[in-house]
């Protein structure tokens, strides 16, 4: 028999974690690194944790995903029961994740407890217990020496003899007694009704309380926002409040672990070139490394350009630089790129760029920052770029997208890549975009390309709104673009009210 | 010909009630023609498995089909008899 591993802290996105006290409960750690990260270690060893969700919000999911995770990291066998939906069904949703539970089950690292719904009629007369129920469990329990015990789900014990409910109570206290002193680290889940509302539909936090586990699955504004809540470990610390989660086809349940970040990186002092001599000039010396950057701009004010330009920048100390554009095809960057001097397709060649061109829509932000994790994992890069962030918000709510760029700058920072985005402005001339109302407070550096009209002419213009820990250039300079690429003038004499769209000519003494 | 199983744990009061309630609607309304098995699943509980029991007690009607399940002690005779399709006239 394989003892349980305890931890204290589990490390997730290499975020430093918070300075703890000591706890007096173990925890078990599930092997899923996001929850172990804002559980503080897992779940509560020993004891029954209620997963409370409405329905689809992945109950079924957590629960099998914490027996998985048992027998493939930690050789923990464990026991499913399921009072709702068909095993087969079950085995068939397993399988879908990569997980071997045929093999598991002729182990005997896996055994379903089989309670759910039969075809056959079912009548109650006078009183009755669920001791079947509880000696097939502690079977099954016994059977592979079960650490870990699902039920899933509670709910429809009560739907299954609706008209017995009081007796069901009853009995189920003897369930969790018996859980107890089986001394597993079960998971029980159960329906509600609303997002926000009771804990559960049938009361069943009445005797199952001391540990909470809520997942959300909330329609907003045409998009779904999926979160998990711990609402309380008792006797132990654990991350308050909601953190968003994804179901990822490779790892399942992914979390994003908003209210576990803090701030807390290691600023440099070094530099990178932003690829244009003229622009590091007008900030100093480049931009910091592992800092985020944004440049707002409008349609064709030159984002693009100063996208490419900051890649170029790699070649100098052969840097290495991932590009995620969310509104061209990689053809048409590499087109563009040529077009002001500059060769991506060369870049690549030599593995110091990597292109990834795709649509926002096609998944969710959870789902693409779980991507640039992977690839950032992989391909290691000193650089991102995305082009534009504004496209990117088009896949989410704007509470979603706000948690998202928090948890995406927290974790560029953290590994010390330094990030150009873009952003699109709605206003040719002038104005910002409600994406920058998210973004800017976490930005390091702003730099504002706006047109400028002037003597029946569009001009373009260039300037640096704020550079965090640097003194930098205050002037709004012309900026060209030609067949050699940017070109950044003079700043604009004697003109003003170019940021509000409307500028004058002033006279001068 | 009634079949029935009949799932029990031991002594305890609901299985006394419903087995004393099942043998004497067996011997009064169906006149000994029926087959009875009962089965304590503290004996036998690969049987409990088999049949996916959760209740105890429980009593399956393996035939006449369709197959049917009542739980409970029984104590209501009205009911169990209408529960196993068995009419009064039978008596």
């Amino acid at each position: 028999m394989v003892t349980p591993r305890l931890v204290r802290t589990a490390p997730y996105l290499h975020f430093p974690n918070r300075l703890r006290l000591p706890m007096n409960l173990q925890k078990l750690e599930t092997g899923n690194a996001s929850f172990d990260h804002i559980s503080h270690g897992g779940l509560p060893i020993g004891r029954t944790t209620l997963v409370a969700g409405s329905s689809g919000s992945a109950k079924t999911l957590f629960g099998a995903q914490f027996l998985a995770l048992g027998i493939q990291l930690f050789d923990q066998p464990g026991v499913f029961v399921t009072f709702e939906e068909q095993v087969d069904d079950i085995r068939k949703h397993l399988r879908s994740f990569h997980w071997d539970i045929d093999t598991w089950e002729k182990e005997g690292k896996w055994i379903f407890v089989d309670a759910a719904p039969k075809e056959e009629i079912i009548i109650a007369v006078g009183d009755f217990d669920l001791s079947a129920f509880r000696i097939r469990l502690e079977r099954a329990v016994m059977k592979c020496k079960a650490q870990r015990v699902v039920i899933d789900s509670i709910g429809s014990i009560f739907t299954q003899f609706h008209e017995e409910t009081h007796t069901i109570r009853r009995e189920l206290i003897q369930v969790a007694l018996t859980l107890s002193r089986l001394n597993a680290t079960s998971i029980i889940t159960a329906e509600r009704l609303e997002e926000y509302g009771n804990i559960t539909r049938f009361g069943v936090e009445e005797f199952l309380t001391d540990n909470v586990v809520i997942l959300r699955n909330v329609l907003h504004n045409e998009k779904r926002r999926r979160t998990i809540e711990i609402l309380k470990f008792r006797g132990s610390d654990h991350e308050k409040g909601e953190n968003p989660f994804t179901i990822n086809p490779e790892k399942a349940i992914v979390i994003i672990p908003l209210s576990a970040m803090i701030l807390k990186h290691t600023s440099s002092h070094e530099r990178v070139t932003s690829g244009i001599p003229a622009l590091d000039e007008m900030i100093n010396g480049g931009f910091y490394k592992g800092s985020i950057n944004l440049v707002s701009g409008a349609i064709g004010a030159g984002k693009t350009l100063l996208v490419a330009n900051f890649i170029n920048g790699i070649r100098e100390k052969k840097e290495r630089c991932l590009l995620m554009a969310f509104e061209e095809s990689s053809e048409q960057l590499y087109r563009n790129a040529s077009g002001w001097g500059i060769d991506f397709r060369q870049l690549e060649d030599e593995g110091l760029l990597k292109v990834i061109c795709i649509y926002p829509e096609i998944s969710s932000l959870e789902d693409h920052f779980i991507n640039i994790q992977e690839t950032v994992k992989n391909f290691k890069p000193d650089r991102i770029a995305i082009d534009s962030l504004s496209a990117l918000s088009r896949a989410s709510s704007d509470k979603g997208f706000r948690e998202f760029i928090i948890a995406f700058t927290a974790y560029l920072k953290h590994e010390e890549i330094t990030g150009l985005f873009t952003s699109n402005t709605p206003l040719l001339a002038g104005g910002t975009s409600d994406t920058e109302g998210n973004i800017s407070p976490i930005t390091d550096s702003i730099i504002l390309l706006r047109y400028v009209e002037m003597s029946g002419e569009m001009q373009r213009s260039i300037a640096v709104l704020k550079m965090r820990g640097s003194k930098h250039d205050s002037s709004i300079r012309k900026f060209t673009i030609t067949d050699e690429g940017a070109n950044i003038g003079k700043h604009f004499e004697g003109i003003s009210g170019i940021l509000t769209g409307n500028p004058m000519l002033i006279k001068l003494e | 010909m009634h079949v029935f199983q009949l799932f029990i744990n031991g002594h305890s009061l609901n299985s006394i009630e419903a087995v004393d309630t099942l043998l004497k609607i067996c011997r009064e309304n169906l006149k000994g023609n029926y087959q009875l098995e009962i089965i304590d699943i503290q004996k036998d509980p690969d049987k409990a498995e088999e049949a996916g029991i959760i209740a105890i007690p429980t009593l399956i009607r393996m035939e006449p089909t369709p197959v049917n399940r009542i739980i409970g002690a029984l104590n209501v005779r009205s009911r169990v008899l209408a529960g196993l399709g068995i009419s009064s006239m039978h008596k």
